[in-house]
């Protein structure tokens, strides 16, 4: 496929000289190794087509069709191991990209010979400004790298446990094939029993075995898969058909508005007196009357008095084929409350 | 006939019904209500399509919210034509018993090649012919051109679709592809681009799969269609194939030459462009900077060129700088090609994943992933920038950047492998790089998940099982429907021996055996003097059936046929195919009879159907196995191994089971019709490929006629042959096989359909 391959010295092809290999320096233009012994002998000498300087030591063998594509990944190894900010170290993508762009324009620049002297220049300022950075990034891996890594060492590890997992269950069913076939055999030899029924019950045997066995072989492999969900149950990414559910506030649904009714009690007993009346009944007489910083906070006696007179009058009129459970609570409460008032 | 089916009144154009179409349609209508997807196994011939368009017609009329469209993939345009005339029977059915006009517009869209009507460009006989000719005529940038200077050519009809065709809907009907050239010749307006215009707000779409399976296609075509939609995939049991072909790519090196000639023009043009008009480029510039979902809300006449599937998240995102200016894009073409050509240049079978290509693709060339995997969306941004009108050059250019895109999108489901010679010829190098997709359920998963129903049906799916696996779905329905009969008119029989009792089979170690060959040819021999008019045989493959046929030769046995029939062979050219074909159809239908070897997987196979008296017989020599040396297939059986706990046999016996039915299906293509169904082959009576027939077959392959010798074979075939040369009338049929109203409704036969429902 290369027969067309020349070099350019000596015009000698591929096809006459299946051995010919081409070789590349730096300013990009090939030489077929032979020549490149001749020509430089010395060590040094000038390119025979553009008579740049070039060193014999930095020849290399030309891995593309295209020379131009050798010299240009040359420049862009060389360039990029300077260059080697990664996205990390920008504050928005916005700037990483012009980054990125600013760094393919001085490959281009270099490639193509566009301005050396700038071009220099601008690799220059950038190496004195970002020494550390790129000091710090050489040792680092980045994140597509790192991701790359992961992913093919995860493959490796499959392919071996499932090479592992499926050689052993073949072996294991060619066993049980050949003990079954045997043990059939033995069978219709020893026993005495019709030949038919043996061979019907084996064939029955055989056919349970096998349904057994793709459920042996699916299960160990189910452990190496990689499962798509969580603990809780709920889908690893967004596959699921249900994104909803993945919102962290369940959606409120519209219910009519809320509206206020008062409470109605099951008093079950006589009225007690108005709360306004109680001074007048003299019912305080028999309350301690409420200190200073007491009716600071808004605390007068009648309130106590009121309560304690509601409970000891409330469910008065109960009947247990009446009412349920709960007035009887509300009941043995209000009794104990009342005690509660007494003794203070 | 107007059909009650589960509380939903059908009309069904026809004034009988078979009665698993009625079961077809109870099961359908099920899933419709569940919004599941189906997957529906009906024997060829019994009115699938009309089943399914019927319910599906009366379903959207009865819930029109919950149904709004009907989307029918097809294979062919034969068979989108065969649909659209099913649905036209259905309409005028609508209308005469309601006596009014339906509101209903179906339409069948095909590509440019079958639809354009532009005087000189829809001469041209190639698809992407048509495709470049068409986008030179109709880009946005030559008619901005037009509009400055009027000797740029334009194409009228296109220009009269733009200006009047959007606002005019297409008035509700049936229209087939003749129907629509009919109406953009009356309106001048171009029917192509008038039918994608239609796809959004018509009921009944028919298409090709591509539309919706080819991610670069579907893309542009089938991306408004609503989520209430059903999609039926008919003569589906080949759809995983076609997923798989869909996101594979096979680059060559003669094809990565084409890609350096075209890099070299794209250089060109861009220094060209830079002189003259620098703006231009400037501006792709500004809007590349900002990002690319702009780049991608184009003028549809621009989709010419479309990305493969991408993470909608990668669209909204700018373009890495490194391939922001056209120059840097160009040279990072330059570098991938370059890069392949090197990986082209290998001496043995390399296979690696994705991930270990990226990697080798950083350390060689220093190409990230992330540039990588916007390469298909520049390379369209930049063409569409410098104004080429000319495409055709450039799809081998297209080629390499949609895998570029997608070695770099998907870590999983795809494998590479290089191989630098033909298996066949080890001393030829044509080094081929195959990037090839191992899982099916990707290019599929976008339609489960979109539409609400998807229905998967054909004539032969079996093992129904297997499909849900290998797509990756859950389906509510999977149901496997017989076919009603009044007479045995198939007559399945294994031929396991010849009459010298040596076995007959195609396995590897025995075919090269003249015993079996002769064998073989013997039983063809018989069979061809018992049965009258067309026999067709499937062999293996092409290189076996060489092999098969100069032996016979030698043997003396084509002679012996040439006595009783005329013979045809298939070969792999599609042109000497289709003569033969011709003149076995002709000596079939003169009485001389006729016999046509051809291969399981061939064309024949797939898309030919030979009713009646072309096919009395059909002959299945050999289990039809998939080459399993082949790499692809290798890497795709570990991947189903791993992935979804197939077994390699299992799958290589589900592969060859539905070829081997696909054949024996064509000799049936209706319920009058009548044919003997031959597998000759020791292995087809072992029990895991019987059950893997579909069940119209194995229903009446009897037990006794699973080991036979040749003598016993043509005995029992002369046998049924007077059996089914008895005049047959509907009338026999009657009550039986096709009902009538009143029959169907019976309680009887309600009671029996019933059963089949709950048997299945």
């Amino acid at each position: 496929m290369d027969d067309y391959q020349t070099c350019p010295k000596c015009k000698t092809t591929k096809y006459r000289n299946p051995a010919m290999v081409l070789m590349v320096n730096a300013c990009g233009h090939a030489l077929c190794e032979s020549c490149v012994e001749l020509l430089f002998a010395k060590g040094s000498g000038a390119c025979p087509e553009c008579k740049c300087p070039l060193r014999r030591n930095n020849f290399r063998v030309q891995l593309f069709e295209d020379p131009a594509v050798d010299k240009e990944v040359d420049i862009r190894k060389r360039i990029l191991k300077e260059f080697n900010k990664r996205q990390e170290d920008f504050p928005t993508l916005r700037e990483y990209n012009d980054y990125l762009e600013e760094v393919e324009t001085i490959i281009f620049n270099l490639v193509f010979d566009i301005d050396p002297a700038g071009t220099n220049k601008m690799i220059d300022n950038y190496k004195k400004e970002n020494k550390d950075i790129t000091q710090k990034n050489r040792n680092r891996q980045s994140q597509e790298e790192m991701e790359l890594e992961e992913l093919l060492e995860a493959e490796k590890a499959q392919q071996s446990e499932k090479a592992n997992l499926y050689v052993n269950a073949e072996l294991e069913e060619k066993k049980q094939k050949h003990k079954a076939r045997e043990k059939l055999i033995d069978e219709l030899m020893f026993s005495d029993a019709d030949a038919k029924s043996i061979v019907a019950s084996h064939v029955q045997a055989t056919a349970a075995l096998a349904k057994e066995q793709p459920k042996a072989a699916a299960q160990p492999s189910s452990g190496v898969v990689k499962s798509s969900k969580f603990s809780s149950g709920v889908q690893i990414g967004l596959r699921g058909q249900h994104t909803n559910s993945f919102l962290p506030i369940p959606k409120q649904e519209d219910l009519p508005l809320h509206r206020y009714t008062a409470p109605v009690f099951d008093y079950d007993g006589p009225p007690p007196p108005a709360i306004e009346k109680l001074g007048k009944l003299n019912y305080f007489a028999n309350i301690r009357a409420a200190n200073i910083t007491e009716r600071a906070g808004g605390y007068t006696e009648a309130m106590s008095c009121c309560r304690a007179l509601q409970e000891a009058l409330g469910g008065l009129f109960y009947s247990p084929q009446l009412t349920h459970k709960t007035a009887v609570l509300a009941t043995n409460s209000s009794t104990q409350d009342t005690d509660d008032m007494e003794t203070t | 006939m107007k059909l009650n089916v589960d509380g939903l009144l059908v009309y069904f154009p026809y004034d009988y019904i078979y009665p698993e179409q009625f079961s077809y349609m109870l099961e359908l209508k099920r899933a419709l209500d569940a919004k599941g997807h189906c997957l529906l196994e009906m024997p060829s011939g019994t009115g699938k399509t009309t089943t399914l368009l019927s319910l599906i017609v009366a379903y959207m009329k009865a819930h029109p919210l919950d149904l709004t469209k009907l989307v029918y993939c097809s294979r062919t345009v034969p068979e989108i034509e065969k649909v659209m005339e099913e649905l036209r029977k259905l309409m005028n059915y609508y209308e005469k018993e309601m006596g009014m006009e339906q509101n209903i517009l179906g339409l069948a869209l095909s590509s440019r090649k079958n639809l354009c009507i532009h005087p000189s460009v829809s001469k041209e006989r190639e698809g992407k012919v048509v495709d470049g000719r068409c986008y030179s005529l109709t880009a946005s940038f030559v008619r901005a051109r037009h509009a400055a200077d009027d000797a740029v050519p334009i194409c009228e009809f296109y220009e009269g679709f733009d200006a009047h065709g959007k606002e005019f809907p297409l008035p509700p009907g049936v229209y087939n592809l003749d129907d629509l050239k009919e109406y953009g010749q009356t309106k001048r307006w171009c029917p192509y681009f008038l039918a994608r215009h239609t796809i959004t707000h018509a009921n009944i779409v028919v298409y090709s799969y591509h539309y919706l399976l080819d991610p670069k296609i579907a893309e542009v075509v089938s991306k408004e269609i609503s989520k209430s939609s059903v999609v039926v995939f008919d003569e589906a049991h080949n759809i995983d194939n076609v997923c798989i072909d869909s996101m594979s790519v096979k680059i060559t090196k003669r094809l990565l030459d084409k890609c350096s000639n075209s890099i070299t023009i794209l250089e060109t043009t861009i220094s060209n462009m830079k002189e003259n008009d620098s703006k231009r480029l400037e501006k792709e510039y500004k809007r590349l900077v900002e990002g690319l979902r702009d780049a991608t809300i184009a003028r549809e006449t621009d989709m010419a060129l479309v990305n493969p599937v991408l993470p909608s998240e990668i669209l909204e995102e700018a373009v890495p700088g490194t391939i922001r200016t056209a120059e840097h894009f160009v040279a990072f073409l330059k570098r991938v090609v370059e890069y392949i050509k090197t990986r082209l240049r290998v001496q043995h079978v390399v296979q690696e994943s994705p991930a270990g290509f990226l990697r080798d693709i950083h350390t060689k060339v220093c190409i990230d992933r992330k540039p990588l995997r916007f390469t298909a969306e520049r390379l369209a941004s930049l063409i569409r920038t410098l104004e080429i009108s000319d495409l055709t050059d450039f799809s081998p250019l297209v080629t390499v950047s949609h895998f570029a895109t997608l070695v770099s999108t998907y870590t999983k489901g795809f494998t590479i492998i290089i191989e630098p010679f033909e298996d066949r010829a080890p001393t030829v190098s044509n080094p081929i790089l195959y990037f090839s997709c191992l899982d099916s359920s990707i290019a599929i998963k976008p339609v489960f998940n979109r539409f609400q129903t998807v229905v998967i049906t054909s004539g032969t799916l079996s093992p129904l099982d297997m499909y849900p696996k290998i797509l990756d779905f859950h389906p509510v329905i999977m149901t496997s429907f017989t076919m009603t009969l009044a007479r045995p008119c198939i007559l399945p029989m294994i031929v396991s021996k010849g009459n010298d009792q040596v076995a007959m089979s195609s396995r590897y170690e025995t075919r090269e055996d003249t015993a079996v060959i002769r064998n073989y040819g013997n039983l063809l021999v018989e069979v061809a003097a018992a049965v009258p008019d067309g026999i067709v045989c499937f062999f293996t493959s092409y290189l076996y059936l060489e092999t098969i046929v100069s032996s016979w030769y030698d043997q003396g046995i084509i002679d012996q046929l040439q006595r009783h029939k005329l013979l045809f062979i298939e070969t792999q050219d599609a042109a000497e195919t289709s003569l033969a074909l011709i003149n076995y159809i002709k000596a079939c239908d003169n009485g001389r009879g006729a016999v046509l070897l051809s291969v399981a997987r061939g064309k024949v196979s797939e898309g030919i159907d030979f009713d009646h008296h072309l096919g009395r017989a059909v002959l299945m020599f050999g289990i039809p196995y998939v080459y399993t040396q082949s790499r692809i297939l290798r890497a795709r059986l570990e991947y189903l191994r791993d992935q979804f706990q197939i077994r390699e046999n299992d799958f290589l016996t589900f592969d060859a089971m539905r070829h081997a039915a696909q054949c024996l299906g064509r000799c049936m293509r209706g319920k009058t019709d009548y044919g003997i169904m031959v597998l000759a082959d020791k292995r087809f009576s072992r029990a895991d490929k019987r059950s893997k027939l579909p069940k119209w077959i194995q229903e009446h392959l009897k037990d006794t006629n699973c080991n036979l010798s040749t003598e016993e074979c043509v005995q029992i075939c002369k046998r049924w042959l007077r059996q089914m040369a008895q005049p047959f009338s509907r009338e026999d049929q009657l009550g039986i096989s096709l009902l009538t109203l009143e029959q169907l409704q019976s309680e009887e036969m309600q009671k029996k359909i019933q059963q089949r429902a709950q048997g299945v």
